[in-house]
C-alpha cells in the first residue's frame, strides 16, 4: 500500500489581480523530503502560502496531511510547521519564551510547551544564548530559532521557505544536516522551497520544478538524474592530460573544469565504461560524480521550455 | 556538552482546545503590557484609589450605626455636630435602601468615571503591544501559520485589552464594594447596595468592550510604536477639548469624543440626576446643600445624549473593525 499523500492539489489557482501567481497547478506528493524549485517569482511562496492558508486559494482545492484546506485549517496547522523567508518574531521576547509560546498556540499545555522548547532549542544547536532577547539575535541564531518554532509541536509536515538565506557555509550545512534528519531519522515530511539547487540537491528526494505558477516538472531526484545519465566528474589526483586524450580517442566530450574535476560525457546510461577506460590508463579516481548537474541541466531546461512555451 | 538526549523527540499528548489557545494570546499581552514599569504604577493607583473608596464607604456605613466611633468622634469635636449626625444617623436608620443606594450608586458613578479615564490612558501605553508590533515585525505570520485563525488572533488581543482593563478597572470596582459592604455595619448593605454593582458592572463590562475594540483599531492603523499611541492620545484629548466648546454651537460634534460618548452612556445607566434628586427631597440637612447645584447641571445629568452617543459609538466601532479587517492579514 502506497503511502498516503502529503500535498494533493488540483487546479489549484491564486490570482493576485490580473496577474496568475498559480495556474492551475495539480500535484500529488507523497512524504519525504520535498525540494520545491523556480526561479524568483515563480510562485513557490505563493504556492506554500496558499496550502498554509496565509493567502486565501482562487480556485480549485488543495489537501494538505489528507484535510481539505480551507474547511479544516486549525487542524491543518496544528500538524504543519512552518519557517517563513523573511524575519517574523515577536519582539522583546526571549528565545526559549518565543518558542514555548509558539508551542502554546498549537495546543501545547505550558509545561510540555516549556519542555518541547528547551528541547528544540537544543536539537537545533541553541545554547545559552536562548535566554537573551530575539531582537539581539544573529541572523544564523534567528534561522535556528524559525526551525525551533516550526517544529516544536511536532509536526507531519515542515514548509522551509529559504531556511538558509544569510547565513555563513558552516552555517548553512548545520541548517540542512539539520534539516535532513528531520526527514531521514525522525520522519517529517519537509518541503524546501530554495533557489540554491545544490541545497535541494543535498537532502531532497523529490523535485517540483515550478515557474510563471505552473508546475514544470514532478519527479524523483533519482529519476531526474537517470535522465541525465551519460556524463561524470572525475577527480583525479594527476594524469588530466592522458585522461583527456583517452577520453577524445573514444570520441567523448571531456572538458577540464576550474575546480579542477574532469568532466566526461561518457553517453552511457552505467559508468562501467568510464571506469574501463580509467583502469586501462592506471588512474585512480579519487571520487567519481555521476550526473553531477543533473538538477541544473533539468531546471535550466525546465525554464527555457517554459520559456519557449509562453 | 548537554547532560540529556538532544536528539528530536516526537510528542503525542492532547492538544488544548481553541480558548486555550485565545487565552494564551490574551495572557501573554497582560504579561508583555505589565512589564512597563509606568503601567504598573498605573495599576498601583487605580488600586489605591480602590482603597480609598472603600475608606469612604467606611466612613458612611458608620453614619448608620448609632453608637459608631464616627458620632463619638464628632460628639469629641463638636457637641453641636454631634446633634446634627445623631439626626442624621436616626433617619439614614429609617431609610437603609435610600441612603446605601443613592451613595453607592453616586460613589461607583464617579469611580468608574475616574478609571474609565486612567484606563484610556492604561491603553494608550499598552497600544504598541496589541497589534502594531505584530505588524511591524510579521509576527502576524507566526500566528498565522500556528493553529489559531485571524479570529482566534483578534480574539486574543481583544482579551488583552479587555483583560488589561479588568485590572484597571473592573478589579479595583468589584474590590471596593466587596471590602466597603464587608466592613459595612450590617449585612443588608450588600442587597442595598445590589444596584450600584449591577450599574458599575454594566457600564464597566460594556465600556471595556468598546474600548478593547476601538484600541484595537486605532493599534492597527500604524506598524510604528510611537504613532499608535500618539493617535489614541490625540483623538481622546481632541474629543475631551471640543465636546465643551462645541456645547453651545455644533452639538454633534460632542460625539466625535469617545469618552464623552461613554459619559453618556454612565448618566444613563447610573442614572445620578434621580439620585440627586432624592437626596434633595428626603434628607435633611444635606439635602438642602444639594439644591444649590445649577439647573443646567441637573439638566444634563438627568437628559443624556443617550441615542446620539451609541450611534457615533456604533460608527467608531464599525471604522475600527474595517480598519483592523484591511490591516490585520497574514501578507
Amino acid at each position: 500500500m502506497p503511502p498516503p499523500l502529503v500535498i494533493e492539489t488540483h487546479a489549484l489557482t491564486k490570482l493576485f489581480g490580473q496577474q496568475r501567481a498559480l495556474d492551475g497547478v495539480n500535484l500529488q506528493v507523497g512524504p519525504g523530503a520535498i525540494g520545491l524549485l523556480g526561479p524568483n517569482g515563480a510562485g513557490k511562496s505563493t504556492f506554500m502560502k496558499c496550502l498554509l492558508q496565509l493567502q486565501p486559494i482562487t480556485s480549485g482545492s488543495a489537501k494538505l496531511l489528507g484535510r481539505e484546506v480551507g474547511r479544516e485549517g486549525r487542524e491543518i496547522r496544528k500538524r504543519v510547521g512552518y519557517t517563513p523567508e523573511q524575519d517574523c518574531h515577536i519582539p522583546a521576547m526571549v528565545g526559549c519564551e518565543y518558542v514555548t509560546y509558539c508551542a502554546q498556540l498549537c495546543g501545547l499545555p505550558f509545561r510540555a510547551a516549556r519542555q518541547r522548547a528547551h528541547e528544540m532549542l537544543d536539537f537545533v544547536g541553541m545554547g545559552q544564548e536562548r535566554y537573551r532577547k530575539i531582537d539581539t539575535y544573529s541572523t544564523g541564531m534567528k534561522q535556528r530559532l524559525k526551525l525551533a518554532q516550526a517544529i516544536v509541536h511536532d509536526p507531519g509536515i515542515v514548509f522551509l521557505d529559504e531556511p538558509t538565506n544569510g547565513l555563513d557555509p558552516k552555517g548553512q550545512a548545520q541548517i540542512l544536516e539539520l534539516v535532513q534528519s528531520l526527514w531521514r531519522t525522525y520522519g517529517i515530511s519537509v518541503v524546501l522551497s530554495s533557489h540554491l539547487l545544490q541545497d535541494v540537491d543535498r537532502i531532497c528526494e523529490q523535485i517540483i520544478i515550478i515557474a510563471r505558477g505552473r508546475v514544470l516538472v514532478h519527479d524523483t531526484l533519482e529519476n531526474l538524474k537517470a535522465r541525465k545519465r551519460g556524463a561524470a566528474e572525475v577527480v583525479v589526483a594527476d594524469g588530466h592530460r592522458e585522461l583527456q586524450a583517452a577520453c577524445a580517442r573514444q570520441q567523448w566530450q571531456c572538458e577540464l573544469l576550474p575546480n579542477g574535476h574532469v568532466k566526461v560525457e561518457h553517453k552511457s546510461d552505467s559508468l562501467n565504461p568510464l571506469l574501463r577506460l580509467l583502469d586501462e590508463l592506471k588512474l585512480a579516481p579519487l571520487e567519481i560524480i555521476p550526473s553531477p548537474n543533473a538538477l541544473e541541466e533539468t531546471f535550466v531546461q525546465a525554464l527555457e521550455i517554459s520559456h519557449a512555451t509562453a | 556538552m548537554p547532560l540529556h538526549d538532544i536528539r528530536y523527540q516526537h510528542w503525542d499528548g492532547v492538544h488544548l482546545g481553541l480558548w486555550a489557545r485565545r487565552l494564551v494570546i490574551a495572557r501573554n499581552g497582560v504579561t508583555a503590557c505589565l512589564q512597563t514599569k509606568g503601567l504598573r504604577h498605573l495599576v498601583g493607583i487605580c488600586w489605591m484609589t480602590g482603597l480609598a473608596v472603600t475608606a469612604i464607604l467606611f466612613l458612611i456605613g458608620q453614619l448608620l450605626v448609632a453608637d459608631s466611633i464616627v458620632v463619638q468622634w464628632a460628639g469629641n469635636l463638636n457637641p453641636q455636630l454631634q446633634g446634627i449626625v445623631h439626626m442624621l444617623t436616626s433617619w439614614l436608620e429609617q431609610h437603609p435602601e435610600i441612603s446605601v443606594r443613592t451613595t453607592q450608586n453616586l460613589l461607583f458613578h464617579y469611580f468608574c468615571i475616574y478609571l474609565m479615564r486612567v484606563s484610556i490612558f492604561v491603553l494608550g501605553i499598552a497600544m504598541p503591544f496589541l497589534i502594531t508590533r505584530d505588524l511591524a515585525s510579521n509576527a502576524i505570520i507566526i500566528y498565522s501559520s500556528k493553529a489559531v485563525s485571524r479570529w482566534d488572533y483578534l480574539l486574543g488581543k481583544f482579551s488583552t485589552a479587555f483583560g488589561l482593563m479588568a485590572v484597571t478597572w473592573l478589579g479595583p470596582v468589584c474590590a471596593a464594594w466587596f471590602m466597603s459592604n464587608l466592613l459595612a455595619p450590617d449585612w443588608r448593605f450588600f442587597w442595598h447596595s445590589r444596584a450600584a454593582l449591577g450599574h458599575a458592572l454594566f457600564y464597566g463590562v460594556s465600556s471595556m468592550a468598546i474600548l478593547s475594540l476601538l484600541a484595537l483599531g486605532v493599534s492597527a492603523i500604524s506598524t510604528k510604536e510611537k504613532s499608535t499611541p500618539a493617535f489614541w492620545y490625540i483623538w481622546w484629548i481632541l474629543g475631551g477639548v471640543i465636546a465643551p466648546i462645541a456645547r453651545h454651537t455644533q452639538p454633534w460634534l460632542r460625539h466625535l469624543s469617545f469618552s464623552y460618548n461613554l459619559d453618556q452612556i454612565a448618566l444613563a445607566i447610573f442614572q445620578p440626576g434621580e439620585d440627586l434628586k432624592i437626596a434633595q427631597d428626603n434628607i435633611p440637612l444635606l439635602g438642602n446643600l444639594l439644591r444649590n447645584i445649577r439647573p443646567e447641571t441637573m439638566a444634563a445629568l438627568n437628559s443624556p445624549a443617550l441615542w446620539g452617543s451609541i450611534f457615533a459609538l456604533v460608527l467608531m466601532l464599525v471604522l475600527a473593525g474595517w480598519v483592523i479587517s484591511k490591516r490585520v492579514k497574514p501578507e
